[in-house]
């Protein structure tokens, strides 16, 4: 059980020297993303195709707070977090009350829905062009426009939400939404109202969600259009489902995997999401667990 | 009366699966449901126990109208059920199985977000005296889907148990059971008797006649008789209807 959180603490220290700290942050901003959609996907076994509804609607409230009115910072992550939840709520709340192929295809429509609202209202977002000149105030004197502090910052925000998140799927809260997974009929009879608890944990992923999207928005200082997309979507469970979608810690190593390739690839290959793609083949078809799983496997293997 | 249903109907579409029945089951007694396949059995438990509402009539659970109740508040009420297909949580294990219906009516759900599971010493007790009265506390911690069809069954009571209910609606607990396993399972309903109010759906005749205190016989939806166990073995009704040329 240390095992990880050294491994892990090792890597917020060591990762800045090793990628860019812009990349390394994202790197961390990503896995707070994944691990509000893995509440979801690998604990509810709900797959959401749309996250980014609340990580883009986080990161266009608190950035138009930010750029207009110059609030600061932790002001700004708050209001993040609770646009993240608060779409998430209403999101959460129609998407529920279906299950299936037809609950994954609202996620989607809705994100549409968020999108194109996005799109037109040019005014605001900026449209296709994005939504520039999102500031990074500084807060009790510590200026964030380094980015350095500023990767410190977001590295010691992503430890204390996979501190939170490792409390959240440890409780009692953790096990009901499991036995929804494996079995939402005997959950009901049980004695739990499975609609609400699948909204619950929406409202949950939906404030890491929202979290992240802030936290991307300042470390970049522009809102893209992207960041609200159905692709960005896709992209939360693509790294999920690589790193393993089965674990506490699978959705950080997936955003790990995700965001390294495609940063070091993009620049030197254009095609870099084949290699993604043959990843992601590998893991639905032999590794369903991911890059955790593997580990187990590879780790029985060799140490014991 | 415990648990009555009255004139209670369920139509699906031109079928009538239960058809105005009036059951009545005395606290403290296992009653027991037989009936031919397709009689409507499982329709009324799941009509007691939530799973949708009657088309008509009423249940009425310790003097109060429970009609139209979903099912995740009945467990609260006290009533639990077991299915008839084995219906339990697969990849977790034994002890966490039970431990999931014993936290749903536990004292309070203070700390659902963020206290530990492990730290409910009440929940824990429960969840192991379950395991317990079911003889699977020493796999307390194996996968469900990993043992015996035998043992699934087991755990499927120790499921209900959990819940600590008044009454226990035991929906053919010895379903796919061998002979040895049956005469076990058996043991095991029996030594539930009186700690529980239990209504028991069953097809093996010799279950329902040792251990039964009262039995109703449905046939195609409706109620055809009810009595102890000799007054239904001599009821000619019931001979033609359920048990055929065979007892005959």
């Amino acid at each position: 059980m240390k095992q990880p959180i050294v491994l892990l603490l090792a890597a917020v220290v060591l990762l800045p020297f090793v990628v860019r700290p812009a990349i390394a942050s994202e790197i961390w901003i990503f896995a707070i993303f994944g691990l509000g959609l893995n509440l979801l996907l690998g604990y509810t076994g709900l797959l959401s195709f749309g996250q980014s509804t609340f990580f883009g609607s986080a990161a266009y409230v608190a950035g138009w707070l930010l750029k207009h009115y110059g609030i600061n910072t932790l002001l700004a992550l708050g209001i993040g977090i609770g646009v993240g939840a608060a779409s998430a709520a209403v999101v959460g709340y129609l998407c529920v009350q279906r299950s299936g192929l037809y609950f994954i295809m609202l996620t989607f429509a809705l994100n549409q829905l968020f999108y194109f609202t996005a799109y037109q209202w040019t005014s605001v977002t900026g449209g296709e062009d994005g939504m520039p000149g999102v500031p990074r105030p500084a807060m009790l004197g510590i200026d964030f426009k380094d980015p350095l502090i500023y990767y410190a910052f977001v590295s010691a925000l992503f430890l204390i939400t996979l501190f939170l998140m490792k409390r959240i799927v440890e409780s009692p809260l953790g096990k009901i939404l499991q036995a929804i997974r494996e079995n939402e009929v005997r959950a009901e009879a049980v004695g739990y109202n499975a609609p609400r608890f699948k909204l619950l944990a929406f409202v949950i992923g939906g404030a890491f969600s929202g979290l992240a999207g802030v936290l991307y928005a300042m470390l970049f200082g522009i809102v893209p259009l992207e960041a609200i997309s159905f692709v960005f979507s896709g992209n939360v469970v693509f790294a999920t489902l690589i790193g393993g979608s089965g674990s506490l810690y699978g959705p950080v190593i997936g955003s790990f995997v995700f965001i390294w390739l495609s940063e070091s690839m993009s620049t030197v290959w254009a095609r870099w999401p084949l290699l993604l793609g043959v990843a992601f083949v590998i893991v639905v078809l032999f590794l369903r667990g991911g890059v955790v799983e593997a580990w187990h496997k590879v780790s029985l293997r060799f140490f014991k | 009366m415990l648990l009555e249903t009255k004139e209670i109907t369920k139509s699906f579409g031109a079928l009538t699966a239960v058809n105005g029945v009036c059951l009545a089951v005395e606290a403290g007694t296992l009653h027991s449901i037989i009936g031919p396949n397709g009689a409507g059995k499982t329709t009324l438990f799941n009509l007691l126990t939530g799973t949708f509402p009657p088309t008509s009539g009423r249940i009425i659970f310790d003097q109060r109208d429970i009609t139209g109740t979903p099912a995740n508040r009945i467990a609260h009420l006290g009533l639990a059920r077991s299915y008839q297909r084995t219906t339990v949580f697969p990849a977790f294990s034994l002890f966490d199985n039970v431990w999931v219906a014993a936290f749903a009516t536990g004292p309070s759900w203070k700390g659902l977000l963020w206290k530990s599971a492990n730290t409910y010493a009440e929940v824990a007790g429960r969840a192991r005296q379950a395991l317990a009265d079911v003889g699977l506390i020493d796999k307390s911690h194996q996968l469900a889907r990993e043992i015996s069809h035998g043992e699934q069954r087991q755990l499927e009571l120790a499921i209900a148990l959990a819940a600590a209910p008044r009454v226990l609606l035991l929906d053919e607990p010895a379903a796919g059971l061998s002979p040895e396993e049956t005469r076990r399972m058996v043991a095991l309903v029996r030594s539930l008797k009186g700690r529980y109010t239990i209504v028991l759906i069953e097809h093996k005749m010799d279950i329902i006649m040792s251990v039964s205190d009262r039995i109703s016989v449905m046939h195609f939806g409706s109620l055809i008789a009810e009595g102890t166990p000799g007054e239904i073995q001599k009821n000619p009704d019931v001979r033609r209807a359920y048990l055929g040329g065979v007892a005959a």
